[in-house]
This record gives C-alpha cells, sequence and structure tokens, in this order.
C-alpha cells in the first residue's frame, strides 16, 4: 500500500436487516488533503463515517488507516491511533463547562484519565486556554456546554476532536447551523490547521459554497455507491455527479 | 486571593460538618450518638454507592452486596480468627472490591435499567449466599459477638473511631471524584459516545469506578459489623441497597455531600419516626415522594437553585 493513503477502503458494505446502504466503497485518502463526500441525504455519507469510526459494524469489506486494517475496531481504539470525528449533531458534554468539555478531550489524550489523586484542574491549563483560543471559545470557558450557541457547540466539538491530536480528523457536516460569517471562520481554521499541522480532513457537507471552496477532492456516495471521484472541477463536469446530487450544471 | 476564596466556597462546608461532628458527643445523649455514628457509617456507604449513581450516571440497587461482603468480612475475621478491628478494614475493602469486580464485569456490559436489574440480581446472589450458607456465614442467624477492642466499646470512643474513618474515606473519596478519573466518570455520565471518541474504553472506567465504589462500601460495611456488634443477611438485601439510593436523592446526587447530608436527613427521620410509630417506611416513601416532586436535585439541589451559596457539584467548576 502507498505510503501517502492515509484511509483506504476496498468494497466496504453496510447493510441494516434487507436495507443495503453502502456498497462496495472503494475510497482512498492521500495523507495532508482536505477532502469531502458529498451526496443528497440519505446517499451513506455519515455511514461512511460510521464504519471508519467504528461506530456501526462493518457488513462488507475492510478499512484501512495507515496501511493497518482496522475494520470493527472498538471505538476508543479507533481514536487512539489517530481518528477522530464531528458529528453532525453536535455531541459534547452538555453539563460541563467549554473549559472541561476542553480538557477532558485533552487529559484523554495525554492518557491521564486514570489519574485517581492529581485534582484534575491542576493539569493541562495551557493546552486547555490554547485550544480554546484557536477555536474562539476563550469566552465561553465557564458556560456550561449545553447552553452554548449551536455553531458554539459545533466550534467546540471541533476542538473535542482537535485535542485528540488526530491524523484525520472526520467532520460531518461541521457548518451546520452556523452563521455564515462563523462557518467561514471554522472552515479558515480547518485550512489552517490542515497547512499548519498537516491534518489530513475529510468532511461531508451540504453547502456547496465550502465544497467547491475548501475540499481538494470530491466523492460523490449516490444510494450507497460511489458514482464519481476527482477534483472539484472534474466532479462539476461529471454528468453522473450532476445527475444524482448536483442536479444543474454549476 | 481568588484561589482562597475558592478554598473557602469549596470548603467551608464539610469544614463545618467536621467541626459540629466533633463536637456532638458533648452535647447529645448516647442514644443520639449511637444515630449519628449510624449516619456517619450510611453517609460513607451512600457517598460510595454515588460515585455509580451521581458521578457515572448509573443507578445501582446492589452496592448493599458488597457493603454486606464488608461487614462480614470483618465480622468472620474477628469472630472465627480473632483479627484485630484495623486489620479487618483494609481485608474487608480487598474483598468486597474483588466481590465488586466479579460481579461488575458483567454489570458494566450494560446501561440504564438493565445494569440496575443486574446489580440488583447480584446483590440478591449475594444475599442467598450468606443466608444459605449456615456453616460458614451463619445463615439467617447472622454472626454474633462482634466486638470492637475494649478502648472502643462504648458509644463515644466508637464514634470518634468512626469519624475518623469515615473521613479518611470521604477525603479520598473527593479526590478521586475531583481527579482527571472522576472527571471521566462525569464524561460517561453525560455523554458515553463521545467519551469513546476522545480514545476512552467506558467499559473500563466503569469497571474500576464500580471496583473502587464496592470497596468503601465495604468500608462501611465493616464498620458496621462492630458498631452493631454483629451482622445479619439482610445488610445485603435490595431493600439495604435502596437506603444509600434515598440518600443521595434527598441530599442530592450532583454534589459530593449530598449522600452525607441524606443519611442524616433519613437515619435521623428514621431514629425519630420509629420512636413513636412502626410505620417509619411509610414516612420515608412520603418524605422520597417530596423530595422527588419538590426538589428533584435534592437538598444540595434546591440550595443551589436558590442561590444560597454555590456548592461545586458533580458536573461543576467555574473555578479553574
Amino acid at each position: 500500500m502507498n505510503d501517502d493513503i492515509i484511509l483506504q477502503t476496498d468494497h466496504l458494505s453496510k447493510s441494516f436487516f434487507k436495507y443495503q446502504v453502502l456498497t462496495d466503497v472503494n475510497y482512498q485518502l492521500t495523507r495532508g488533503m482536505i477532502a469531502a463526500i458529498i451526496g443528497p441525504n440519505g446517499a451513506g455519507k455519515s455511514t461512511f463515517f460510521n464504519l471508519v469510526t467504528g461506530y456501526h459494524t462493518v457488513s462488507g469489506g475492510s478499512v484501512f488507516f495507515r496501511g493497518q486494517e482496522i475494520t470493527n475496531w472498538a471505538r476508543h481504539k479507533i481514536a487512539r491511533i489517530g481518528i477522530t470525528r464531528a458529528f453532525q449533531v453536535s455531541n459534547i458534554y452538555p453539563k460541563l463547562t467549554t473549559y472541561e468539555n476542553v480538557r477532558q478531550s485533552i487529559l484523554a489524550q495525554q492518557k491521564r484519565t486514570l489519574n485517581l489523586f492529581i485534582p484534575a484542574e491542576r493539569l493541562a491549563k495551557k493546552e486547555t486556554l490554547d485550544l480554546l483560543e484557536t477555536t474562539g471559545l476563550s469566552g465561553f470557558r465557564n458556560t456550561e456546554a449545553g447552553i452554548l450557541s449551536q455553531g458554539d457547540k459545533k466550534k467546540l466539538e471541533l476542538a473535542l476532536a482537535l485535542a485528540s491530536k488526530p491524523d484525520l480528523l472526520l467532520l460531518d457536516e461541521p457548518t451546520a447551523g452556523m452563521s455564515s460569517e462563523e462557518t467561514h471562520e471554522t472552515m479558515e481554521l480547518v485550512k489552517r490547521l490542515n497547512k499548519e499541522v498537516g491534518l489530513t480532513i475529510l468532511f461531508t457537507e451540504h453547502d456547496i459554497s465550502v465544497i467547491f471552496g475548501y475540499a481538494q477532492k470530491l466523492s460523490v456516495l449516490h444510494q450507497g455507491v460511489l458514482v464519481a471521484e476527482g477534483t472539484p472541477e472534474e466532479v462539476r463536469q461529471n454528468k453522473e455527479a450532476q445527475a444524482c446530487y448536483l442536479g444543474e450544471e454549476i | 486571593m481568588d484561589n482562597k476564596n475558592t478554598m473557602f466556597q469549596r470548603f467551608w462546608l464539610p469544614a463545618a460538618l467536621f467541626v459540629v461532628a466533633l463536637i456532638l458527643p458533648f452535647v447529645i445523649s448516647e442514644f443520639w450518638v449511637h444515630v449519628f455514628n449510624e449516619i456517619l457509617i450510611l453517609g460513607l456507604f451512600a457517598a460510595a454507592f454515588n460515585l455509580v449513581f451521581g458521578y457515572m450516571g448509573q443507578l445501582s440497587f446492589g452496592q448493599a452486596a458488597y457493603y454486606g461482603i464488608g461487614a462480614y468480612t470483618t465480622g468472620l475475621l474477628m469472630v472465627k480468627l480473632h483479627w484485630p478491628l484495623f486489620a479487618c478494614l483494609p481485608v474487608s475493602m480487598i474483598t468486597a472490591g474483588i466481590g465488586a469486580l466479579i460481579l461488575g464485569y458483567f454489570c458494566v456490559k450494560l446501561r440504564g435499567i438493565y445494569f440496575a436489574i443486574l446489580t440488583m440480581a447480584f446483590g440478591q446472589l449475594v444475599f442467598f449466599i450468606i443466608f444459605q450458607w449456615y456453616s460458614f456465614t451463619g445463615g439467617d442467624n447472622g454472626l454474633q459477638g462482634i466486638n470492637p477492642p475494649e478502648w472502643l466499646f462504648k458509644a463515644i470512643p466508637y464514634y470518634y473511631f468512626s469519624l475518623t474513618v469515615v473521613t479518611i474515606g470521604m477525603i479520598i473519596l473527593y479526590f478521586i471524584t475531583e481527579s482527571p478519573f472522576g472527571y471521566t466518570l462525569r464524561a460517561i455520565r453525560d455523554n458515553t459516545e463521545r467519551t469513546e471518541f476522545i480514545g476512552i474504553n467506558v467499559q473500563r472506567y466503569m469497571l474500576i469506578n464500580f471496583v473502587i465504589s464496592g470497596m468503601f462500601c465495604g468500608l462501611a460495611g465493616a464498620l458496621w459489623g462492630p458498631f452493631n456488634r454483629s451482622v445479619a443477611p439482610d445488610l445485603c438485601s435490595w431493600q439495604h441497597s435502596g437506603h444509600p439510593v434515598f440518600m443521595a436523592v434527598m441530599g442530592g446526587p450532583h454534589h459530593f455531600l449530598g449522600p452525607m447530608i441524606g443519611s442524616v436527613i433519613f437515619t435521623f427521620l428514621n431514629a425519630f419516626v420509629t420512636g413513636f410509630t412502626e410505620y417509619w417506611p411509610l414516612v420515608s416513601g412520603m418524605v422520597i415522594i417530596i423530595v422527588v416532586l419538590v426538589m428533584p436535585g435534592g437538598v444540595f439541589g434546591i440550595i443551589k437553585e436558590k442561590g444560597y451559596f454555590c456548592p461545586r457539584d458533580a458536573g461543576d467548576v467555574k473555578n479553574e
């Protein structure tokens, strides 16, 4: 396997009872890239993420990360080897403060969560404050996360994912619920992380401007089948992609 | 200065309670010293239970099993092998911890109502083993003659002994709840799914916590035997497992001291009400109904809601 390939799936399939939601998806993602998977609702984008991150069990095929097979690994093991994700609906700790949310993820990354006797508040202060600053959440550090706005919850979830210091970050509709300004800020942050730390990013999104503005590679899923792949320009010109997702010429 | 304020805000209440507990035997009768001794022991039991309930978010209806294992370990060691009480306490924690490890291994695979039912089923299993095993545990007769050393024989010395052990136990539990491990429990309670996706093996942490809780339930049980001079199988029964649930709910499961305050209310009411009626369960049931309807967060929940003072709770740190 090519060393540059960070994620690969071979004939990845998923069925729920008799419903086939993903069929023989062969996908490759190159290290250091920002890529997007697009497709209409129900195309199988989130299912693809769920299979890669261990959220669902794989019905057929395999998943490889940096050349190592990780098919049906436990979720925490997949997170530990360097794949983290943000969900479509923000998935945070609503009763902890924003600061505690981020600190928890940092302590998990630092493997300090089994520490029983040092007060948590003494640990990972600088890292937590830095990450809050980076994600624009410094002003909310003492706010209970459950009462943050939808956009800020999304930012917080991104912070939780980044705290894990992943090699591959999967973002499921990262800007859903955000204002256009927040969307721009968030995607610029994603782009910066990609450039500065070489983080590989794979996202799904419905906002065409975000997709074509930030993704270097697009893959189109339709009814669980990968129908087109290429640069944004190639996909824009692809008749099949136009037919099943883009609808009309853009 | 901020640090000093934070420290004061955090510790004034436990410090005040400790001072009151120190003074109490000088101002109350021996009967009430017994009652407060019971409050301390059951308070530790409830605080240990609350690691699973308030912090980890799972209701266990079987913690009395580990309380009973601790009580019987001390009882058996003291009666049959004549071990000193001090040596029995850590051994009781270990045996209760081993029990919690074996039974908890299965329980932590489940969540919610299934977790509660399995903990209760295992609790009843322990109860029936103790109940039936006449040759070893004394069966339904229990064990008698678990006498503490002579210098602890009277109510007041044993009260101070309990106060010391319970205080040490509570301090250790407090450190655990404020540690990264304690925050991981809160994280599991708040969002198990996210906790897995930040790389934490949730089942493993739940099991470790279940064992820690079992060990401290065992320590409380170990104090109970010599206090009561006897142990009986109903210490392990599911009804007894309900007591820390009541206490945590009454006091407030989202505050570290909630279960201890719940123990004060529950045990005090028990002692008071049984003085003039045999229908104590009816009264305790009514109190629970009132608490659940009027102050669902328990005593600490209502105090916090009214903003009288801002103690830290099991999901809340305002000062980093």
